[in-house]
């Protein structure tokens, strides 16, 4: 709600243009928050969705299976109330949802789905002595005032263990960056944490218990910040809260078994059966007679098998050998540890080598080194992407090779665990929608009223292959048809309108987008649509600190929209370095008389135009003016505009047509506009030398652009044969003296009916203070004194230019020494 | 030096023996020195200026160089006008100086006698440009030199100011044809306009040489020249008896070779204290008012001082048996016998009890407190006291105060409050557990890691600039100020460019890189990265500063350099630290500021200085050693009333200073006797002033008390002059009345039934530390009777109190 408020604001005022002051409050629907922010699985619960205009919410979309909404009810038009089922298989974590309502989609807002019974808070808690007593094995909901400290008793048994993970800042609601610790009754601290690599800023905590007796959780903000925002959910039980696995990713489709470590019951074994799809998201939850942990461990799903070291291997001489380029997993386990893997490879293949660490929530800052066995080191890299390490590497010969990989710093533990893969190079692309402003959630949705349109831009990510692309949503709602020409080669955006018949059934998806290539010869691309959501940033700077990312886009077909515009599709093109005024026509349903502002949604390479127009309340259509580059790529292009208005219930944005618009080369262009100089009050001339380069029928109309006031000269009529045009430049005494840059030529000639606007040329005009005679100069200064002369300088200046003038326009025959005969007194 | 000394030695116990041998009206003197210790003439040029003191019983000295008769063993060696003596032949001699029945001898050497030595840039011309004062930082030694022509500053660049002399506008500046005519010497003699007037005369020796320079075609020397390695000034201490008194000085360089030369007529002289001492631009010192001063001579990167103190014609003193607890009075009572001047008595319990408190734990004493401590009859009472305090946790916040200034513990847009948190929450550790200093220092100037998983490590996150933070380590642990020698060697101290860029040199290869918090920074070795010098444009060694040069041995250079500097290797350290301990007792360091250690800044008490960083040193570094030793000496006891003796004195702890009470543990004080709370963001409700981890955490009150805002490392950002926003502050700002409202400390009393003059003592006690005197109780208690609202009048009472300087001051 508040990015969508703030971006919406930013836009406006990027528009330059007025709107009505509803239009600059949220988007139509809007989510803030829901709450509670989780529940435990396999119970009912009723979730209360706050924000603006939902009151006509017709569906909750889940990003992920496991729910099921019993009853959708409206509390007012801010608030409804969803009874939902959470299925006793769900999967543990973070959801991800939106409402879809009558008119809409809202912002994607997250829920969180624990393992054990929910138990709030109870204030005052702030002190040990007046500790919550809770049980073991519950999710306590809390909020972390300023300078607010939480304290929980719970009683434990000796040899038992006890886990507490807390959900903070990975909630979303603020920048809450939480600290946890387990005291004992005496306050000594057996275990604090406060970020984890596994968790970002939250933190976990696990201890066996070393007597019976009484134990505190303590949750406070890190830096006694906090404030109402900061809610948690702090998990306490018996649950393994395990640091680390090995391996950590495995063959996709196989069954294997995997170790958990760093829990402090020691190694927990466990058998997994690994999803079919490799490439995809993925994670792992350890689970014993305790129970299960809160969150998962990030799992890779891949192509090829593991090998996993064996130790010692802390010297290439003992290396772990692997028959190929496969995948390694290891744990560099104390400081200064350095693993050696060996392996067989091919002359000529090329791998993406990836050292998955931090991003697996390793604490490990890994630096990988591949050499040739018993040689010198031929990549290395340390930080590539985030502390993690990456290289892609063509083997140069058929050999062993070696495979390093160690901490920055020369840490380690036995939580430092590593995953290296090895990854052929295939065609890969990430496709998303352009956000409107940071971190926005604004029109990363497409909502498409009945009978009606709306368009988006795509962003196309290639990795390892180039060329024409177009885009593939996998399901559209039912009626919806998809406008789009092929991603450009030279492009990494493509304008895409979707179209809905009147008849289409109000609907909503959320579907994967994938990518086609123009060449139908071309290997099919691992493409994948992402969104990311930037729930909390804070400073430095605009940091981001939870940014839940989805795979699927949310397309919906809503009531009807009161308009529809469309582009007046220009039968004369856009050339290089001119301009065009790009007609858009409104068709209003009777009744609807709001302005409708007007955004271009896509400008081909080299061509800007206004950011806004703006249709007049009761108006029909509005001119966006357009300008190419001289550098403007000429060919036809596809393009849209956005349009929106306010219908009395939120802002409502349809789109245009996908309309052809054409950049072309100018027709004539200047070769040289010469410059000029005159006295005030006398005449020049400015001599416009002309290249053809596509003839044109007809008349074309020259007009110099920029003269200074009191400045005057005529328009010229050329055809396509004229070579050269002839200003008169008409003064008077008041036509301001000084150089007047930026004059050029603006060429008009028509095209089927249409005219064909172009700038050309640049020149300048001198205009000079006539030189009153009376005043005879101070002595004529010696012979080359340069330093002192600065009052002297102006007029000695003055005639030398002119003289080059002189000689300049006698070179172009222009036999007319008309300008300035003032001044010689050397 | 060892030589000099022995000799001084020998001279003194010859003086001694003689000392029956007397004029009849004059008084004899006791011993008699002759400066220098040796006489070397080592070409036909070579000279040495001679200077004779004569000490007396009483203390004082004499300049009698032209009293005394000075004779040669061997006169056909070398020949003795007005002290100087200049070489005839070669071979070695005795100079024997009698005076007043004194007789010393000086050993004279003479070499290349008939010999001259060529002249020389470096030798020769370099130094008059100093003495001369053309390069200068106002004249030709700015940045930019001054009307076309730049010299380096203070010549540490002479092959640059060759460069420039000779060929940067070839024949302008000097004609070898006519060397006279030369723009530089015209300018220099003032024969052509010049903006620095007439500097040297047609004729005199700086003339002469430079002439001399010029007819030999202006050469530059080659790389072997010596280069001087010391400078001594003679004699070191004078004792003169009243104005006008005089006392020639003189100099004598030491170069690599070995050699030594009188440099007296080249070195340029300053005193800091010239109401005392003045010293002429020849180096004659002549006594003016009553004080001490230190003046210095100046030769090429080399200062050296001597100490002058001034007495007051015919001063009769006695010094009188004043008890001395510790090293620290004998030390200082050692200085006092020099200055004559006696200390105040010792304060008394009251005043006692509320300065130690105030300056070891930064709070008032409670009136529980105060009556414990009154009623006492133990004799040895006020060290129990000290003892006490010192194991407060109030004693470790007030240094973590202190520490968080230097180590600029403040967040910003860039360092986040949370790394901060940490970071003065892993110093309060270590304070708090008494680790001792070198021990952590260490830790934290080698610290690697994320600036939240190690705090120390944001050291280095605070200050990113590699010259910076050099910088920052040498004012913080050394007390030196070296940013001068950035650009060029630094005028009033021994650090050159070389030694500026070497010791940057360890913070070369501190590499930072981001993590997964975007507030964490990662600082590791990044084991490259150089320091280039910009004259010379040469990759610097690491080089300790004013130490070796260490074998890193592929260590972290950081680590090295801290292993060396929290260590005895590093003259500077202890002293330093113990500098800054003694500071806050006395409110003036013994060399002060704290962290502005430099020659021409010169200890008050070296003695007492260096026996400080011995013992602290010889504590492990554990400062609530030093802290005991300091506060049971009679010295920190002092009275703050003067004598006639010790009213002007200000630097050598004859008597205690009034001392401004410290922003934030005025703050916490006036909470403390109003008994209110204060709440600062980040910190829980109530806490106290001292513990806001956060430099760029403030209030009204705290900015206008002078607390830092940590923006640098330097001492002077605590500002503790009294301001009149101050003073308005506390006469209608919210700080006193509101607290004294909110505090409701009076209501509660009268609901106790106190009467008003208990209420009043209880105020007294409160918040000075002592029972009203009997008048006082007399007038405020008619002032209290004569109003209706007896609550209103008592609170004006505590009003009239808090705003009382009494209150303000630690006295």
């Amino acid at each position: 709600m508040r990015f969508s408020t703030t971006s919406r604001f930013l836009l406006l005022l990027a528009a330059l243009s007025v709107l009505p002051g509803d239009l600059a409050r949220a988007a139509s629907p809007s989510l803030g928050s829901i709450t509670p922010r989780g529940a435990q699985r396999g119970t009912t619960v009723t979730l209360l969705f706050s924000g603006a205009r939902l009151d006509d919410a017709r569906e909750i979309l889940f990003y992920s299976p496991g729910f099921a909404v019993q009853k959708l009810e409206v509390v007012n038009v801010n608030q409804i109330r969803a009874t939902v089922a959470i299925a006793a298989d769900c999967a543990l974590g973070e959801h991800a949802m939106r409402v879809r309502t009558a008119s809409g989609i809202s912002e994607l807002r997250t829920f969180w789905v624990g393992a054990l019974p929910e138990v709030a808070e109870k204030e005052p808690n702030s002190e040990l002595a007046t500790a919550q007593k809770i049980p073991l094995n519950v999710t306590v909901t809390g909020v972390v005032d300023n300078e607010d400290v939480d304290y929980y008793a719970v009683e434990c048994k000796k040899g038992q263990r006890l886990s507490v993970e807390i959900e903070g800042m990975r909630l979303g609601n603020t920048l809450f960056d939480p600290y946890i610790a387990i005291v004992d009754s005496k306050r000594f601290e057996l275990a604090t944490s406060d970020d984890h690599p596994l968790l970002g800023q939250d933190g976990l905590c696990s201890i066996v218990i070393p007597a019976d007796g009484l134990y505190y959780v303590v949750v406070r903000e890190s830096a006694y910040q906090g404030n109402g925002a900061c809610a948690y959910r702090l998990h306490v039980g018996t649950f393994p809260r395990p640091q680390a696995v090995i391996p950590a990713g495995g063959k996709a489709g196989e069954e294997i078994e995997v170790t958990f470590l760093g829990d402090p019951i020691g190694p927990i074994k466990q058998k997994i059966k690994i999803p079919a799809t490799p490439g995809v998201k993925y994670g792992i939850h350890a689970q014993d007679a305790g129970g299960i942990s809160p969150s998962a461990i990030p799992f890779r799903i891949s192509e090829v098998g593991n090998v996993v070291e064996v130790e010692p291997n802390d010297t290439p001489a003992n290396a772990t050998a692997s028959p190929g380029p496969v995948a390694f997993q290891g744990v560099i386990d104390k400081p200064g540890d350095v693993d050696h893997f060996r392996f067989q490879a091919k002359k000529g293949e090329t791998y993406d080598i990836h050292c998955y660490a931090r991003r697996s929530g390793s604490p490990l800052d890994p630096v990988m080194t591949l050499s040739v066995l018993g040689g010198g080191a031929i990549a290395a890299n340390d930080d590539a992407i985030g502390p993690d390490s990456y290289f892609r590497i063509t083997f140069p010969e058929d050999r062993e090779y070696l495979l390093s990989i160690t901490d920055h710093l020369g840490k380690g533990g036995p939580t430092y665990f590593y995953r290296v893969e090895f990854q052929p190079v295939r065609p890969t692309a990430t496709l998303s929608i352009p956000k409107v402003s940071l971190f926005s959630q604004e029109r990363q949705t497409i909502t498409i009223p009945k009978g009606n349109r709306m368009a988006t831009l795509f962003s196309v990510g290639r990795a390892n292959f180039g060329g024409e692309v177009a885009i593939v949503p996998e399901k559209l709602p039912a009626g919806v048809t998809l406008h789009a020409e092929n991603c450009a080669a030279n492009l990494d955006v493509v304008p895409v309108v979707f179209e809905a018949p009147v008849t289409a059934p109000e609907a909503g998806v959320l579907t994967p987008v994938g990518l086609r290539h123009a060449d139908p010869k071309h290997p099919p691309i691992a493409a994948a649509f992402s969104q990311q959501v930037e729930l909390v940033t804070g400073g430095p700077g605009q940091s981001v600190y939870w940014a839940p990312s989805v795979s699927n886009l949310a397309i919906a077909v809503a009531e009807e929209s009161p308009f529809a515009i469309d582009i007046v599709e220009p039968k004369a093109p856009l050339v290089q370095n001119g301009s065009m005024q790009l007609k858009i026509v409104a068709r209003r349903k009777p009744g609807f008389t709001a302005p409708i502002t007007v955004f271009p949604l896509f400008n081909p390479p080299g061509v800007s135009s206004a950011s806004a127009v703006t249709i007049p309340a009761n108006g029909n259509e509005v001119l966006l003016p357009m300008n190419a580059a001289p550098n403007a790529q000429a060919r036809k292009w596809k393009t849209a505009v956005l349009g929106v208005s306010d219908a009395g219930k939120g802002p409502i944005w349809v789109s245009s047509q996908l309309a052809t618009l054409e950049v072309a080369t100018p027709f004539v262009v200047v070769a040289n506009l010469s410059r000029s100089a005159v006295e005030q009050g006398k005449e020049t001339e400015m001599v416009c030398t002309l290249q053809q380069l596509t003839p044109f029928e007809g008349t074309a109309k020259v007009q110099l652009v920029g003269l200074p006031v009191h400045a005057t000269t005529a328009v010229a009529d050329i055809t396509k044969d004229t070579k050269e045009v002839i200003f008169k430049i008409t003064t008077t005494k008041d036509t301001p003296a000084g150089i007047h840059r930026n004059l050029f030529c603006q060429i008009t000639l028509m095209r089927h009916g249409e005219p064909v606007v172009a700038n050309s040329g640049y020149s300048e005009l001198r205009v000079d203070v006539p030189i009153v005679k009376t005043t005879p100069p101070p002595p004529p200064p010696a012979a080359g004194t340069p330093p002192p002369a600065p009052a002297a300088a102006p007029p000695k200046r003055l005639s030398r230019l002119e003289q080059l003038r002189k000689e300049q326009e006698e070179r172009e025959k222009a036999g007319n020494p008309a300008p300035p005969p003032a001044t010689p007194k050397k | 030096m060892k030589d000099t000394m022995s000799r001084l030695l020998i001279a003194l116990a010859v003086a001694g023996s003689l000392a029956s041998v007397s004029q009849a009206n004059e008084p004899a003197p006791t011993s008699l020195q002759v400066f220098p210790p040796d006489v070397q003439l080592t070409s036909s040029r070579s000279q040495q200026l001679l200077v004779v003191q004569a000490g007396y019983a009483d203390g004082l000295t004499r300049d009698v160089t032209a009293k005394a008769k000075l004779t040669l063993a061997n006169p056909a060696l070398a020949k003795i006008d007005k002290g100087i003596v200049t070489p005839l032949a070669d071979g070695a001699t005795e100079l024997v100086v009698e005076f007043g029945g004194q007789k010393v001898s000086v050993p004279v050497k003479v070499k290349d006698a008939k010999l001259d030595r060529p002249i020389s840039f470096k030798l020769d011309v370099m130094p008059i440009f100093m003495r001369a004062n053309c390069n200068s930082g106002g004249c030709h030694g700015a940045a930019r030199g001054k009307d076309g022509f730049r010299l380096s500053l203070f010549g540490f660049d002479a092959d640059g100011d060759h460069y420039r002399l000779t060929r940067e506008q070839p024949g302008r500046r000097i004609n070898l044809a006519l060397p006279s005519e030369s723009l530089l010497i015209e300018k220099a003699t003032g024969k052509v306009p010049h903006t620095g007037g007439a500097r040297i005369k047609e004729g005199d020796p700086y003339y002469n040489d430079l002439i001399r320079w010029m007819e030999a075609k202006a050469p530059n020397d080659p790389a072997t020249i010596p280069t001087p390695v010391a400078l001594d000034i003679y004699p070191r201490k004078a004792v003169l008896d009243g104005k006008g008194e005089t006392q020639q000085m003189t100099v004598r360089a030491t170069y690599s070779d070995g050699s030594v030369r009188d440099v007296t007529s080249l070195a340029l002289f300053l005193s800091n204290n010239d109401n005392s001492a003045k010293i002429s631009e020849n180096g004659l010192v002549t006594a003016n008012e009553r004080g001490e001063a230190f003046v210095m001579a100046r030769f090429a990167t080399f200062t050296v001082g001597a100490q002058v103190i001034v007495l007051p014609k015919g001063l009769k003193f006695t010094w009188p048996n004043v008890e001395e607890k510790n090293y620290i009075d004998t030390l200082v009572h050692n200085k006092l016998k020099n200055l004559r001047i006696l200390p105040s008595e010792v304060c008394d319990d009251e005043t006692f009890l509320r300065r130690v408190t105030l300056d070891i734990v930064g709070l008032l004493p409670t009136q529980e407190e105060y009556t414990r401590f009154m009623s006492s009859k133990e004799p040895n009472k006020r060290e129990k006291l000290v003892d006490e305090l010192l194991g407060r946790k109030e004693f470790a916040e007030l240094w973590v105060l202190k520490w968080a200034e230097l180590l600029q513990i403040r967040s910003s847009q860039q360092v986040s409050y949370k790394a901060m948190l940490l970071y003065y929450d892993w110093l309060q550790d270590r304070i708090a557990r008494n680790v001792p200093v070198n021990e952590w220092v260490q830790e934290l100037l080698g610290a690697s890691g994320g600036t939240f998983k190690n705090p120390a490590t944001n050291f280095y996150q605070a200050e990113t600039d590699i010259l910076k933070v050099s910088e920052n380590v040498a004012q913080v642990f050394m007390g030196m100020r070296t940013q001068c020698a950035q650009c060029h060697n630094h005028p009033f101290d021994r650090w050159t460019m070389d030694d500026y860029y070497g010791f940057a040199a360890f913070f070369s290869q501190i590499g930072r890189k981001g993590t997964d918090d975007p507030r964490e920074v990662i600082v590791f070795n990044s084991k490259s990265g150089e320091v280039t010098h910009p004259v010379t444009r040469q990759q610097m060694k690491p080089k300790f500063l004013g130490g070796a040069v260490p074998d890193l041995k592929g260590e972290d250079r950081r680590v090295v350099l801290a292993r060396w500097l929290a260590s005895p290797d590093n003259p500077y350290f202890a002293t330093n630290l113990a500098n800054r301990v003694w500071q806050h007792f006395f409110g003036v360091g013994i060399i002060d500021e704290v962290d502005d250690v430099r020659i021409s800044n010169p200890a008050s008490n070296p003695e007492l200085l260096a026996e400080l960083g011995k013992r602290f040193t010889a504590y492990k570094y554990d400062f609530k050693k030093l802290v005991r030793d300091i506060c049971t000496s009679r010295t920190y006891q002092l009275s703050t009333r003067t004598n006639p003796s010790n009213e002007g004195d200000t630097r050598n702890y004859a008597r205690a200073y009034l001392r401004r009470i410290k922003a934030e543990t005025f703050l916490d004080c006036i909470t403390q006797v109003t008994e209110t709370k204060n709440k600062f963001p980040g910190l829980p409700n109530g806490a106290r002033a001292v513990q806001i981890a956060d430099g760029s955490i403030s209030t009204y009150f705290l900015t206008t008390f002078g607390r830092p805002m940590r923006e640098t490392v330097c001492s002077c950002e605590v500002r503790l002059e009294p301001t009149l926003s101050q003073s308005l502050h506390l006469l209608n700002g919210d700080t006193t009345t509101s607290r004294i409202a909110s505090g409701n400390l009076i209501g509660r009393r009268l609901a106790e039934n106190k009467t008003p003059a208990q209420i009043i003592e209880e105020l007294y006690i409160r918040c000075v530390s002592r029972r009203p005197t009997a008048v006082e109780m007399e007038r405020l208690l008619k002032l209290v009777d004569t109003e209706k609202d007896k609550k209103q009048a008592l609170e004006d009472v505590f009003w009239s109190l808090l705003n009382s300087r009494e209150f303000m001051f630690n006295h």
